[in-house]
């Protein structure tokens, strides 16, 4: 009965992770494009819609709603890329490590969601718009 | 230990593949090109809290030193590639496991699913931008 009722515990963890990866998927398809072309080619390359306004990248990471924007499509991202690519590497000859590799993926989301929340949650309280000006 | 992992009675004949299995067809390379993917978004995923750290850290001139190499800038646009390759795989999927009604007998294709969704993508795409910067 013991054997049956960790294998059913085991089995709804699995189903939840998967389901948090298709999500991830989702994320990934519907809100990580936009988010890549401002923050790491617009803003840049000062195209269309930042045009090389600079002040308006730290507007756009301080307010209420980007912080959760940002979190939910990075963490999502991380999520779902890590995820699945941890299943991936077993197909391409590393089956024999593939205990290894899913902890090593689970430590790599587990860190990277702490270390994305810490940051936001830093940028989000402690952010002070009149060093930027003194900066750039 | 998941059931499909718990050791059979009976002995398993499987074939062996090696690592470069998915080269002989090319269904396989596109499956792999699908899977592979996430690498780009992982490691997008993973420059991004870099980044933040950055910023957090009051250390703008790094951050605009960093997000103006041009190494960084070619790696976004190769993400943005395996990205958008990604959404459109993952909307045709959407399209074979969600069938759409579009009359009393037609249903929606998988190519309809993914000009429908890729529609959708604009839309979203637009919105965030005329939320966080345009507005």
């Amino acid at each position: 009965m013991d054997k049956v009722k960790k294998e059913y515990k085991s089995d709804k963890l699995h189903a939840l992770l998967w389901g948090v990866f298709s999500v991830g998927g989702f994320i990934a398809a519907f809100l990580l494009p936009v988010l890549i072309y401002i923050d790491n080619i617009a803003y840049p390359l000062g195209l269309w819609p930042v045009a090389n306004s600079s002040l308006i990248k730290i507007v756009f990471m301080v307010s209420l709603l980007s912080t959760i924007f940002v979190f939910i499509t990075i963490g999502g991202s991380l999520f779902h890329g890590i995820f699945r690519f941890k299943t991936t590497l077993p197909e391409l000859g590393l089956k024999r490590a593939s205990s290894l590799i899913s902890a090593v993926g689970y430590i790599i989301i587990a860190v990277g969601l702490i270390a994305l929340a810490y940051y936001l949650f830093q940028l989000y309280h402690g952010f002070d718009p009149s060093l930027f000006h003194r900066i750039i | 230990m998941t059931r499909e992992n718990a050791p059979s009675k009976y002995p398993e004949y499987r074939k062996q593949l090696g690592p470069g299995w998915w080269l002989s067809n090319q269904r396989y390379t596109l499956y792999m090109i699908r899977e592979l993917t996430s690498f780009f978004i992982s490691i997008y995923a993973i420059i991004y809290i870099y980044q933040l750290s950055l910023l957090a850290s009051g250390d703008f001139s790094s951050y605009d030193l960093f997000v103006r190499n041009p190494a960084t800038i070619g790696f976004s646009i190769i993400a943005l590639f395996f990205t958008l390759y990604h959404a459109v795989t993952w909307f045709s999927l959407m399209g074979r496991i969600q069938v759409v009604k579009l009359g009393p007998k037609k249903t929606a294709t998988p190519l309809q699913a993914i000009a429908i969704n890729l529609l959708l993508l604009l839309i979203v795409s637009y919105a965030i931008v005329y939320l966080f910067i345009l507005r």
